[in-house]
């Protein structure tokens, strides 16, 4: 006891001898023009003392009665010194113009901007954080030239679909290699009833401080074969020294249809009777079955419902994120935390997310940085069906006809005949009440990573990273109408885990030689294993109990399906890069990496990939010296070879499969032919660039031109069948794409108050088969792919109109559109035009005055053409004579001799096969959509601080609030994921939220 | 320093383990030189070789109904699946799916047996039987196959047969062999399929006598009557199965699963409650429940008498117009339909038919074997010469109707096809020779193998 009484008391008196030691220095940080800094780093010279200066740019710090001397740094700001003469200090920090200094994230590090060879784009936290976007993927629309991001779906947590400079493959992926704070991760959909799901969903964007996107040879080719489609690097938030900064944000909002063309609404009761009346006259049918196929349709039944409002409904979106960062010189910290809920704009979708992420960085000793992150999110999710399928609540909303009621009189479900009877399209109204699909996703994502100083210039790091996800898929159909109809209920549950590790062991150096130190040199040598497992389960049931109440496989009667499998793929790499850099004039830089996989052939298991770039920063030629008007000069090029390793995890091992069972005994089968000399997909991307900056880097301008050719692509060269297989997996084509980019940044008006800033990003592309299988056409769907042609031209018959004499559908016959046809066989299929923009990109503009700021970005596209894949159905002429049509199928019929009519004479049944794909159901798919509009308050910092808070902003956002399409036929949103091809997808949101942003 | 040496030393750990870092294999399969090692193998791989039979395009479907659709025994429905319609028309384009699912699937079956009949492993009763029953499935397909892509060998046999391929090679490129050469490869199979089985598992599997079943109809549709009648008698002394009768008929067609008791059924195609092809199944293109695309030409329906058994599997109904239903598949969920290949029926009518130069007695009483038990009221046949042999072919269509045999039967005989009013006008009349009267090469065929030569009128 009395010792304890001992030592409180020295502790009570150490304290007060500390603190009669210490004075307090207040203060403020501002830049040239008086604008207040935040997160400067403030810290008495000679020791560790240090704080954080605030948003309004004060700080306040205890220092030693001793201390003299103050150190301010800010990262592209110059380091300031400032003696402690009075207090409070006013300290001005000059923003560093001469472009040297900027540190941004690369392949295995980072790197100084003078460094860079080669081309990539850069998106920070403000970019990403809090949109009304279920996954970051989406988030990267517009912000990166050349970056092609786009959804086929808005059903919350949707897959989305990334290209890099053009399509690089055909059979293999197209995706880019996404790489989170160094560990290579699995992406995509890799859900299995769901509908469409996203892996990256789990992942906050608000957890994400920057995104690189890497394009070119110079910077991914030191990810090796996975780097043809380009590299996504992501890094998540870290701590930093000083007081502990709390951050809470929240937003609420709606969201509803972003772009509906009333032409092609469904059609009313009324409409719709009309026109059935009039192509069954059309069609000679007897006028006795006329009234009887009427009376079943439900003609006259007084009926008129609205489908398409039944299954829309307004969307809501909501989120909150938390977050604590701190830390000393020694540890700093981030943690976070958030919830994020989105309602689609249909029934059944929705979506709900719980995320936690924990960052910390400890200095143990001079030499020895440990680290680690670790990145959890919990999805559930809720996505109608698409497409074709009965249960499709779009689908149904354009096929069924008004006068079948989702209720009946009495208020209850109208799920039996004679509108739902068995084998009848569904009530989406009484399934999204009746039935169940879920998906459960947590994904893990963090890492281990330990860094040794050996020398000052020699360092070495090891990183040890997981990738975990578990998808849980749900699925009940009831007993009594739908799709479980049929077999009296059925469910399915689906399990589904991918486990994914990468070892990273990294040795880098630095060194300076030559006169005057005027070589710096740096090279990295590495070693990375990577491994990922994936393993599913399958339990499928039928013949529930009559209630809708029990909806797992426990109380079925029948079990139809359970199984489990697994697949698995390895890397093991060894790779280096190097660069020399004279005086930050001349940069030469280079990497090789040796790739082996499990996925390449037996006798092809090695690959080498390699890179060279340089760079001449011409504004640190003595010659620049005087021309203060630029700022930055630099031009950069480079090649390489990179490969395209997203093919199948078994496709070269000859095997003999299992499953081919009879009688109930197991059954072997010789299945996949093999290849022993499969492999990647070589890329070769060259490209060259122009940077330049004006005015203090008011106006900074990037220019580049790509040109990549991909060879050696994985296609199916047919075999002859009596062989006993088709055809043999090889590599075997070639494909290039070629293209401009351009990135403008300026600041026209710049004063104290007011600011208006200006990106603009400008990508195009040329996409061109060079060779394939005996350079054969592949007719793929509606697709050709044909040896100088674009990958996804579309192929078909020209449209050449009606003729106005019968309403017959007119085709052309000849290519070049001399002679009309009125038989689809007859027509002639041609070259459309691309599914894919030829141009692409975003204007934005920024708008700050005091405390308020307006950000609005435009997101345009075009060049492409788009498919109404289900067209044929409600503007089919008569075709899917049992289904609802569209206004524009009532309003634009032929219906006399002598109509000059846009659509052809109605005919029960269709007219003529005028329901084929032709060029009447494909559309220009340029558009411009403003696609953010940001309006914010910033509370000033005299305010905040009152309220005892850093910061508080306040924001209005509207997402996707308007879009403009060149082509007024434009039956659906113009995005329709890369093949530009509708599926009675749900609808793409816009979105108006409010949210708040407060730090403390 | 030290802690340098160790960090480095930890960089060379993964090279050590790289090789079998890299080795992935798949879950649900084995690399092809481990598939095929012992006597238990060889059974596994044949069952993924009775497995094939069951695709859609051989007899899990296309077989048996292009067999009616194609002759004047089912017509497709006004109101369809759209499935079959060019075959109901005679208007077969040379990419037609079905032909090119049957060649796809034909010698994938035919690589199955072969790789088992590739195996060194002989020694034991077991492994002789596997093997026999292989070379019984290879001559069944090239059997089919050789009957839908080339001509009846009665018309000429060195004309066109299909290519014979009896081991594994991806790089080949065949010419087609004559037909000639086809049936020998056929007979030499089943000669030996005769001689290696000593084991009758059941229906759904090959046996001695199923092989010899065979044999008599390869011989039939050679014209050899002899060999046929021989054949045919051996099953019918030696083979030790029963006819159907009329009372266990319903019974019989009813049953999904495969026999032990040697009843009828020589060999079958299973498909079970697990292993079917669901709405792709025979049963559902027949059953009304079904797609019901295949209706029974009223010309048939009218043929059967009115105490016929057989009428009792066909319903008169409505399906835009009058429509008769076939009701002899109608296992359309759980345990499906096997699809019947060899009967002994049908062994009977062979032995009829190929009596019917040597004995008219004989042909007679076999051919009254099958009649009388169908019809407990018929007394049997008493005709003689070209009637005679008009009735055993009148019987062999209104027994083995919906089974796929008809087209088979008026091609061996070289005869026009009369549809009736049921097909559409302009495919009534179907004449020998007629080019559609074959199916055609795949065009993905012709276009891998410049060797290939493609059927007329293609």
């Amino acid at each position: 006891m009395k010792k304890k009484t001992l030592l409180l008391m020295y502790m009570l008196v150490s304290v007060v001898w500390i603190y009669a030691q210490t004075k307090t220095v207040t203060g403020k940080v501002q830049d040239e023009s008086g604008v207040p800094l935040a997160n400067v780093s403030v810290q008495v010279k000679g020791t560790r003392l240090g704080a954080v200066s605030a948003a309004d740019g004060t700080f306040s710090l205890s220092v030693p009665s001793t201390a003299k001397t103050l150190i301010f740094s800010l990262l592209n700001y110059r380091t300031a010194e400032q003696s402690i003469t009075t207090s409070p200090l006013t300290v001005k920090m000059v923003a560093v113009t001469d472009n040297l200094s900027d540190v941004v994230v690369v392949a295995y590090g980072t790197t100084k901007k003078p460094e860079i060879t080669g081309a990539m784009g850069i998106v920070k936290s403000k970019d990403l954080e809090n949109k009304p976007f279920t996954s970051v993927d989406r988030a990267l629309q517009g912000a990166v030239a050349g970056l092609q991001s786009v959804a086929s779906s808005g059903t919350p947590g949707a897959s989305q679909q990334i290209r890099i400079r053009g399509i690089g493959s055909i059979n293999a992926s197209s995706e880019p290699l996404w790489i989170l704070d160094g560990i290579p991760v699995n992406i995509g959909d890799a859900s299995r009833l769901t509908t469409t799901a996203n892996l990256l969903s789990t992942l906050n964007p608000n957890d994400i401080e920057s995104i690189t996107v890497l394009k070119d040879a110079a910077s991914s080719s030191v990810y090796g074969s996975r780097a043809a489609n380009g590299v996504i690097l992501v890094t998540t938030k870290k701590g930093k020294s000083g007081k502990t900064k709390f951050r809470f944000d929240t937003e609420v909002g709606y969201s509803d249809i972003a772009y509906f063309n009333d032409q092609y609404r469904p059609l009313k009761a009324n409409e719709f009777f009309e026109l059935a009346r009039e192509g069954m006259v059309n069609a000679g049918l007897a006028p006795a079955t006329i009234t009887a196929n009427l009376a079943d349709w439900g003609f006259g039944n007084n009926v008129d419902f609205n489908w398409l409002d039944a299954v829309t409904k307004k969307g809501t979106q909501r989120q909150y994120n938390m977050s604590a960062s701190g830390g000393n010189d020694r540890t700093t910290y981030n943690l976070s935390g958030g919830y994020f809920r989105q309602e689609g704009i249909t029934l059944q979708s929705d979506f709900e997310r719980w995320n936690g992420n924990i960052s910390l960085v400890s200095k143990a000793t001079d030499r020895l940085t440990i680290s680690t992150t670790l990145n959890a999110g919990f999805v559930q999710q809720n996505a109608p069906l698409s497409g074709g399928s009965f249960g499709n609540p779009i689908l149904s909303s354009y096929f069924l006809l008004p006068s079948r009621a989702a209720r009946k009189a009495d208020g209850s479900l109208n799920i039996t005949a004679p509108d739902f009877g068995p084998g009848s399209l569904h009530n989406t109204i009484a399934t999204a009440e009746m039935d169940k699909r879920f998906l459960k996703q947590l994904s893990a994502r963090g890492g281990l990573t330990l860094e040794y100083k050996i020398l000052d210039n020699l360092k070495f790091t090891s990183r040890y990273g997981i990738d975990y996800n578990v998808l849980e898929e749900e699925q009940y159909n009831n007993p009594f109408h739908g799709d479980g109809q049929s077999v009296g209920g059925r469910a399915f549950v689906f399990y589904t885990r991918l486990f994914n590790y990468t070892w990273s062991n990294i040795l880098d150096y630095r060194t300076s030689f030559g006169k005057t130190k005027a070589f710096t040199a740096s090279a990295q040598v590495g070693y990375e294993a990577q491994d990922s497992r994936t393993l599913t389960s399958n339990v499928a049931v039928t013949g529930f109990p009559a209630t809708t109440q029990l909806t797992f496989p426990v109380v079925a009667a029948t079990p139809t399906q359970a199984t489990a499998t697994g697949s698995d793929y390895s890397f093991l790499s060894a790779f280096s890069s190097a660069s020399v850099n004279y005086k930050n004039k001349y940069v030469i830089t280079g990497s090789f990496r040796r790739d082996g996989s499990s996925r390449f052939g037996l006798n092809n298991r090695y690959g080498n990939f390699w890179s060279i770039g340089g760079t001449w920063n011409i504004d640190q030629e003595a010659f620049m010296a005087n021309m203060k008007l630029i700022s930055q000069l630099k031009l950069r090029a480079s090649y390489g070879a990179n490969g395209n390793a997203g093919i199948g995890n078994y496709d070269w091992q000859p095997t003999y499969s299992y499953g081919s069972n009879y009688n109930q005994q197991p059954g072997s089968a010789p299945n996949n032919i093999g290849n022993i000399f499969l492999t990647w997909e070589i890329n070769k991307p060259f490209n060259v660039g122009l940077d330049l900056s004006l005015m203090n880097n008011r106006i900074t301008f990037t220019a580049d031109y790509y040109i990549r050719k991909t060879s050696s692509l994985l296609l199916d060269a047919p075999l002859s069948r009596t062989s006993g297989f088709s055809t043999i997996r090889d590599n075997i084509g070639s494909m290039q794409n070629k293209g401009f980019e351009f990135v403008l940044n300026a600041i026209p008006v710049s004063t104290k108050n007011f600011q208006w800033s200006v990106n603009i990003n400008y990508a195009n592309n040329k996409n061109k088969i060079l060779s394939l299988v005996n350079n054969q056409d592949i007719i793929a769907g509606i697709f050709i792919r044909r040896v100088g042609a674009d990958y996804q031209s579309f192929y078909a018959p020209r449209w050449a109109g009606v003729n106005p004499a019968n309403g017959d559908p007119l085709w052309y016959k000849d290519a070049e559109g001399k002679e009309t046809t009125n038989s689809f066989n007859d027509a002639v299929r041609v070259m459309l035009g691309s599914a894919s923009p030829t141009y692409f990109g975003s204007v934005t503009n920024t708008f700050k005055y005091k405390g308020f700021a307006v950000d609005a970005q435009f997101y345009y596209s075009g060049g492409n053409l788009v498919q109404d894949a289900w067209a044929g159905f409600y503007m089919g002429s008569g075709n899917g004579s049992a289904f609802n049509k569209i206004f524009r199928q009532y309003n634009e019929r032929w219906k006399a001799p002598g109509d000059n009519a846009k659509l052809p004479r109605y005919v029960h049944g269709g007219n003529r096969l005028a329901q084929n794909p032709s060029s009447l159901y494909l559309n220009k798919g340029d558009y411009i959509r403003l696609r953010d509009i940001t309006v914010s308050y910033q509370l000033p910092a005299s305010v905040a601080s009152k309220l005892k808070l850093s910061s508080a902003v306040f924001y209005v956002r509207g997402t996707n609030l308007f879009t403009v399409v060149r082509d007024k036929q434009l039956p659906w949103d113009p995005e329709q994921g890369v093949s530009s091809q509708t599926n009675l997808n749900v609808f793409i949101p816009k979105t108006i939220t409010a949210g708040l942003n407060i730090g403390f | 320093m030290k802690m340098k040496y160790y960090l480095i030393g930890c960089l060379f750990f993964l090279v050590s383990c790289s090789k079998d870092f890299l080795e992935k294999k798949p879950y649900n399969a084995l690399p092809v030189e481990d598939a095929l090692k012992t006597e238990a193998d060889m059974l596994v791989a044949l069952r993924g070789a009775y497995a094939s039979l069951r695709n859609v395009d051989l007899y899990g479907r296309t077989i048996p109904v292009l067999g009616d659709l194609m002759a004047d025994v089912t017509y497709q429905s006004a109101s369809n699946s759209n499935r079959y319609t060019f075959y109901n028309q005679y208007g077969i384009p040379v990419v037609d799916g079905n032909a090119l699912g049957m060649w796809t699937a034909g010698y994938q079956t035919i690589l199955r047996a072969n790789n088992i009949l590739s195996t060194s492993i002989d020694g034991t009763a077991n492994a002789r039987q596997y093997k026999g029953e292989a070379h019984a499935i290879r001559a069944l397909v090239y059997f089919e196959l050789v009957r839908f892509f080339a001509k009846p060998f009665t018309d000429n046999p060195t004309n066109n047969g299909i290519p014979v391929i009896t081991t594994f090679d991806i790089t080949v490129k065949p010419k087609r062999n004559t037909i000639a050469e086809v049936y020998a490869l056929i007979l030499d199979d089943l000669t030996k399929a005769y001689n290696l089985m000593t084991q009758t598992t059941n229906s759904s599997q090959f046996s001695k006598y199923a092989a010899k079943a065979l044999e008599a109809k390869v011989h039939l549709f050679k014209g050899d009557m002899t060999n046929a009648r021989t054949a045919a008698l051996d099953v019918i002394n030696n083979g030790g199965y029963t006819l159907l009768g009329s009372s266990n008929y319903l019974s019989y067609w009813q049953n999904p699963a495969p026999l032990t008791n040697k009843l009828e059924t020589l060999f079958e195609v299973s498909s079970d409650g697990i292993a079917n092809l669901g709405f792709d199944a025979l049963g559902y293109i027949y059953s009304q429940g079904g797609y019901g695309d295949m209706i029974c030409a009223s010309d048939l329906y009218t043929a059967y008498s009115a105490t016929d058994v057989r009428r009792s599997l066909l319903t008169p109904g409505t399906r835009s117009g009058p429509a008769v239903f076939v009701n002899k598949y109608n296992n359309i969920v759980t345990d499906r339909d096997d699809t019947k290949v060899l009967r002994l029926s049908d062994v009977y009518l062979i032995a009829a038919e190929a009596s019917l130069s040597s004995n008219e007695t004989d042909a007679r009483s076999y051919l009254n074997a099958v009649a009388t038990r169908r019809d407990p009221s018929f007394s049997g046949f008493t005709s003689t010469g070209t009637t005679l042999l008009e009735d055993i072919l009148t019987e062999r269509r209104k027994e083995l109707a919906f089974e796929g045999h008809r087209f088979h039967d008026l091609n061996r005989l070289k005869r026009t096809i009369n549809r009736s009013n049921d097909y559409p006008a302009a495919a009534r009349t179907i004449p020998y020779p007629f080019d559609r009267r074959l199916l055609p090469i795949p065009r993905a065929e012709i276009d891998a193998n410049p060797n290939m030569v493609q059927n007329p009128g293609y």
